[in-house]
């Protein structure tokens, strides 16, 4: 998974996740917004409508005092834990 | 705040299965979804040799085939993407050449069904050849599609509001999927997906339960409903631990 920084600022950040698609993209996404320190989420999946360009771009603005890196971070542990909890149960029943 | 998930099977077969999750959202069910048919691994075919070939078909349309054919898929830690294993078929006509007349170097990795038909050969046609079986996911070509007929729909509670008019004209009343009736699942194949069967002479509303998918799996043979599943959640696991470590530096 390579990440690049597109734009970044104190409360909002972009950042190009490299050989994912909505799969991921849209559970990411949908984590992001599930916490309340983010203001909003969304990702693009070809940016631009640019010639080739098809890596999804991820935008997170979160509120004051809150380092979008951080949401960002807190939104794919909340995955991880949606995923084993998803598991967990799914071998209990 | 770990979420609250409940899993119930509705059917359960070793390929096919119905199974209901409560509590989880639509986009994590659809990324379920999605990783099921294209990001979960499988075996195929990716490579054939062919040393005789004197059917009525070319070398590419047979190897086109024989890629289509289901193959078992190891567990998981025994093979990686990229690793390969060979399958030799020597078919002598008159007769039918079958998935089952391969012979796999790997007990691991063998045709899933072995009446697979490849090819139908004449008196004195002759196919013989050795395959390469690759390790590579739905999302790169169809024959790496572990999970053939994934869909989910909401589960939907029944309830009967009243009677219907006594003069009114007796429509059917179509509902496909699993309802939920007083806390019991029925799969609306047991009236005829037609709610006047199973409740005559009653007016009844439906309603979408919120966050509860009835997921329909049904996998090629690849590995079971269950394996099928696993692989999917960890498939998405792993993506976000990756990112995790990514944004951690």
């Amino acid at each position: 998974m390579e990440l690049r920084v597109t734009e970044s600022s104190e409360n909002e950040l972009s950042i190009e996740i490299g050989g994912e698609d909505h799969t991921f993209m849209n559970v990411l996404k949908g984590a992001l917004l599930e916490h309340d320190d983010v203001s909003a989420a969304t990702y693009d999946m070809n940016p631009e409508q640019s010639g080739g360009q098809t890596d999804p771009i991820l935008t997170v603005k979160t509120i004051d005092g809150v380092d979008p890196l951080d949401a960002l971070e807190a939104g794919a542990a909340t995955v991880r834990e949606k995923t084993s909890a998803l598991r967990e149960a799914f071998e209990a029943a | 705040m770990a979420p609250a998930y409940d899993v119930e099977f509705v059917e359960r077969e070793e390929r096919k299965a119905r199974f209901l999750v409560r509590g989880v959202t639509p986009a994590f069910a659809n990324g379920i979804r999605r990783a099921m048919v294209a990001d979960v691994p499988t075996m195929a075919i990716d490579e054939v040799r062919f040393i005789e070939n004197s059917s009525v078909m070319f070398d590419e349309q047979i190897a086109l085939r024989m890629g289509l054919i289901p193959l078992t898929t190891p567990p998981e830690g025994e093979f990686v993407e990229g690793d390969t294993v060979t399958l030799a078929i020597d078919v002598e006509g008159p007769g039918t050449a079958y998935s089952g007349d391969f012979v796999s170097s790997d007990e691991l990795v063998k045709p899933a069904d072995l009446n697979v038909p490849i090819i139908d050969l004449k008196d004195g046609q002759r196919l013989e050849a050795e395959a390469d079986a690759a390790m590579d996911r739905g999302k790169s070509h169809a024959r790496h599609q572990g999970g053939v007929a994934v869909g989910y729909r909401h589960l939907q509670r029944v309830e009967v509001v009243g009677d219907r008019d006594q003069f009114e004209d007796e429509e059917p009343h179509i509902v496909r999927g699993v309802i939920e009736d007083d806390g019991e699942l029925v799969p609306t194949s047991e009236f005829d997906h037609d709610l006047t069967v199973r409740y005559p002479g009653k007016e009844v509303r439906i309603e979408d339960v919120p966050n509860a998918f009835v997921f329909h799996v049904e996998t090629d043979g690849s590995f079971s409903v269950e394996e099928l599943v696993t692989r999917a959640i960890d498939s998405l696991e792993q993506r976000a631990r990756e990112l995790e470590d990514a944004v951690q530096l």
